[in-house]
């Protein structure tokens, strides 16, 4: 071989995401269909297993990532949660018994604290989220608080309400610093470089259209256009997908750590097609819902030899048990399908578009990077399965 | 790969080459690996990093194409890494217990059952444990929350219904000489509240703490004190079994523990109230039952005939049994009712409740200008 005169300077490195689409569709069909037989239970498993597809099939300069999380970790992150809900509720709800009593509106601190007993959680399942991911034998891990975060972002929270949603990249930059400034690669730190200013500049075109889309809406309905809502309805994947493109891009490129540093190349119409084709699907599946129903009807309406008019007469429909029988079943069968739908589009086909988009420069910093850290446990994934709010 | 295996006793040399992740750092070492009878041999630069021994050897995900193995004696985040297909193979014939830890086919099963077992057991507390624990908690609660309980109520109501409470003065005191006939004879003490509202809707109830609203809706639709009496001694019975209160422990039970059980399933809600309707409409039949039978029994002690109530409510509802499913409905039918109060319906052998001027003045409470 001949001797290599130049070092080549080092080329960034690609992410890329190789898991299979039938695979990852058999997966969530499957997980969709255990979780209507366990009544919900399964989502603790089927959450891990989307998980585990989408970390392990994610490379990032030839490694794959590995997400180490199990079901069974979630359930007792759960029920250690519900555990410790159910008194607050209990008082929360003997509390506002006593302050509505005084006052009306009283009971708005209440609200507040369950505002920040959700963004508490938020922060607490991202923590237990990276404790879990590992990428070449060392994992990522955080420290930090999620009381102070909380604290963060209502306070943040106020401010975006105040300028109508215009400090929105302010707030975004502000608390994604927080949580990366708390964020570690094995002894490496992590940090935000994301400035608030950058995506603003990238996306106040999107809140100005959401907005005259909004104004032009209202301008419609009060003329009494009949199309009015239709408009609000084709602008809104329009500019969420374009919204969520920006948001992607402007925050995978603010991510450091130590001198490794992530770049997005996301276009932001990436997005738009997704948005629809999960339109598209859920129209599809309720025109077959309400094809099924009709089938249902006449079926029943022939078996009962009734016509199908006297059916809908007060009283028929809801005494036909079969009737509800089947209904329920489609019912369950859309939801299920539905649930489908957006784990494929919403969740795998982002992952693997924002993926793509993605290079890592520098990645030889973290080539020999010492093991540190802690597990978290997933009482935060509990809290934020109980109080019903997500985010990453 | 070219190394010296004539030093080692192995039965297989060493072959293939693979990425090894030591757990403690990010570092990658390039490695051969040395198959042994009863371990795996992982060497660099004809050093040993590590023996695994088979039996201890298990998967890690990894993308296809790639084997991730590491082992339970191991630092947790040791890593061996093989891409090259054949060395791969050998080496997941020789360990035994490799998928150990995946979820397989009965371990999906069991999360099957006990996920059954326990909407078992939920449905089971619900049917059975939350109408116990309602029964006997209600005597524990203080009458001075139920007051709170009631005051709160108090005012949704008022706002629902236009809260204007009827009060001229000869109706008012038809109204109280009624109530109080009846209180007496309900053996309730003097702490309960009752008031006629100005609405159409044909209705009365109880709310905790001790208040009774008749509303206007029904007294205009009644043609005899006895048939507003059995009304109210209904309602009295609801607060002699301190019915809110033990609804509201039963309701605050079946919701928590039926939103529990279906948990996360997008759009459950509907699911949640439809199962939920069919729980509490049972239990609550059973407590409209019963407050019948204290008004029947509060009707035979004043010796006023107990039918009158039952056509009263027939004539609201008219016939109910073709209309709905009986199991959704959270009262007894109007004509069960009905039957059940002409069966008890004895001759009257007490005095009227109400002279024919009292009854006259009751039924225009709500007019502002009346004058006896």
């Amino acid at each position: 071989m001949n001797q290599m005169v130049v070092a080549p300077p080092p080329l960034p490195a690609a992410v890329s995401f190789s898991g299979d689409r039938g695979e990852f569709r058999r997966l969530v069909t499957r997980g969709a269909l255990l979780e209507l037989v366990t009544v919900g239970f399964y989502r603790f498993w089927l959450a891990t297993d989307i998980r585990r597809h989408l970390w392990s099939n994610t490379d990032i300069g030839g490694y794959a990532a590995e997400y180490t999380g199990r079901g069974k970790e979630l359930l007792l992150g759960f029920l250690f949660a519900l555990a410790i809900l159910v008194p607050i509720y209990l008082v929360y709800f003997l509390i506002g018994l006593e302050v509505e009593r005084a006052k009306a509106f009283a009971s708005l601190p209440l609200v507040l604290f369950f505002y920040l007993f959700g963004q508490f959680a938020i922060y607490r399942a991202r923590r237990y989220r990276l404790t879990r991911t590992v990428w070449c034998g060392v994992r990522f891990w955080m420290s930090g608080s999620g009381w102070a975060y909380a604290a963060r972002s209502a306070l943040w929270g106020i401010l975006v309400i105040l300028t109508v949603g215009l400090m929105l990249p302010w707030r975004e930059a502000a608390l994604e610093r927080y949580k990366m400034r708390h964020s570690y690669y094995g002894d490496l730190p992590g940090r935000f470089d994301g400035r608030g200013w950058e995506f603003f500049k990238r996306g106040w075109w999107l809140w100005l259209l959401g907005v005259l889309a909004l104004a032009l809406t209202v301008w419609a309905a009060a003329r009494k256009v009949p199309a009015a809502p239709f408009l609000l309805m084709v602008a809104a994947p329009f500019v969420y997908g374009a919204f969520k493109a920006v948001e992607w891009r402007w925050w995978l490129s603010g991510i450091r750590f130590g001198d490794v540093w992530l770049e997005s190349a996301l276009s932001p119409t990436a997005l738009i097609g997704l948005y629809w084709k999960v339109i598209g699907w859920m129209l599809l599946l309720m025109v077959l819902f309400s094809g099924y129903m009709f089938a249902c009807l006449s079926l029943v309406a022939i078996v009962n030899q009734m016509p199908m008019a006297k059916l809908f007469m007060p009283g028929n429909l809801q005494a036909n048990i079969p009737l509800i029988g089947l209904m329920a079943v489609g019912y369950l069968a859309l939801i299920l399908a539905m649930n489908v739908v957006v784990r494929m589009y919403l969740l795998r086909d982002v992952w693997a578009r924002v993926v793509a988009s993605t290079t890592v420069h520098n990645i030889e910093a973290a080539a020999n990077v010492s093991a540190k850290g802690e597990l978290a446990n997933a009482l935060g994934e509990g809290f934020a399965d109980g109080l019903d709010v997500a985010g990453f | 790969m070219d190394s010296d295996p004539t030093h080692d006793a192995a039965p297989s040399t060493p072959r293939g080459s693979a990425i090894y992740f030591d757990g403690t750092s990010s570092r990658r070492h390039a490695v051969t690996l040395g198959l042994f009878s009863d371990r795996l041999e992982i060497k660099a630069d004809g050093r040993t990093l590590a023996a695994w021994s088979y039996a201890d050897i298990r998967r890690a995900d990894s993308p296809s194409g790639t084997l991730r193995l590491t082992c339970l004696t191991a630092p947790a985040l040791a890593r061996l890494e093989i891409r090259d297909a054949a060395g791969a193979a050998e080496l997941v014939s020789r360990c035994s217990r490799l998928d150990e830890d995946f979820p397989d086919r009965r371990g999906i099963a069991r999360i099957v059952g006990w996920s059954i077992a326990a909407a078992v057991s939920i449905v089971g507390v619900i049917w059975f444990g939350v109408p116990l624990a309602a029964d006997r908690l209600t005597p524990l609660v203080p009458q001075a929350l139920e007051r709170r309980l009631g005051a709160v109520a108090d005012t949704q109501v008022r706002t629902l219904f236009g809260g204007k409470v009827c009060d001229n003065a000869a109706g008012q005191a038809a109204f109280t000489k009624l109530v109080n006939a009846l209180r007496e004879a309900a053996g309730l003490d003097t702490s309960i509240q009752t008031a006629v509202l100005a609405t159409p809707v044909p209705n009365a109830f109880a709310l905790p703490g001790g208040k009774v609203y008749l509303f206007n809706g029904l007294l205009a639709r009644a043609q005899n004190p006895d048939e507003i009496a059995g009304i109210l001694a209904h309602e009295l019975g609801h607060l002699r079994h301190r019915d809110s209160t033990r609804n509201l422990i039963y309701n605050g039970g079946t919701s928590f523990l039926i939103g529990l059980l279906f948990g996360d399933i997008t759009g459950s809600s509907a699911l949640i109230f439809a199962s939920r309707s069919i729980a509490t409409a049972s239990y609550s039949r059973e407590a409209e039952q019963n407050a019948d039978t204290f008004s029947i029994d509060v009707m035979h002690r004043l010796g006023r005939p107990t039918r009158p109530m039952g056509e009263l409510l027939f004539r609201i509802t008219g016939k109910e049994g073709d209309k709905g499913l009986s199991f959704l409905a959270n009262h007894p039918l109007t004509e069960d009712r009905l039957a059940r109060m002409s069966k008890e319906d004895a001759a009257p052998n007490g005095p009227p409740l109400l002279t024919a001027e009292e009854w006259k003045s009751l039924k225009s409470i709500c007019d502002p200008g009346s004058k006896i």
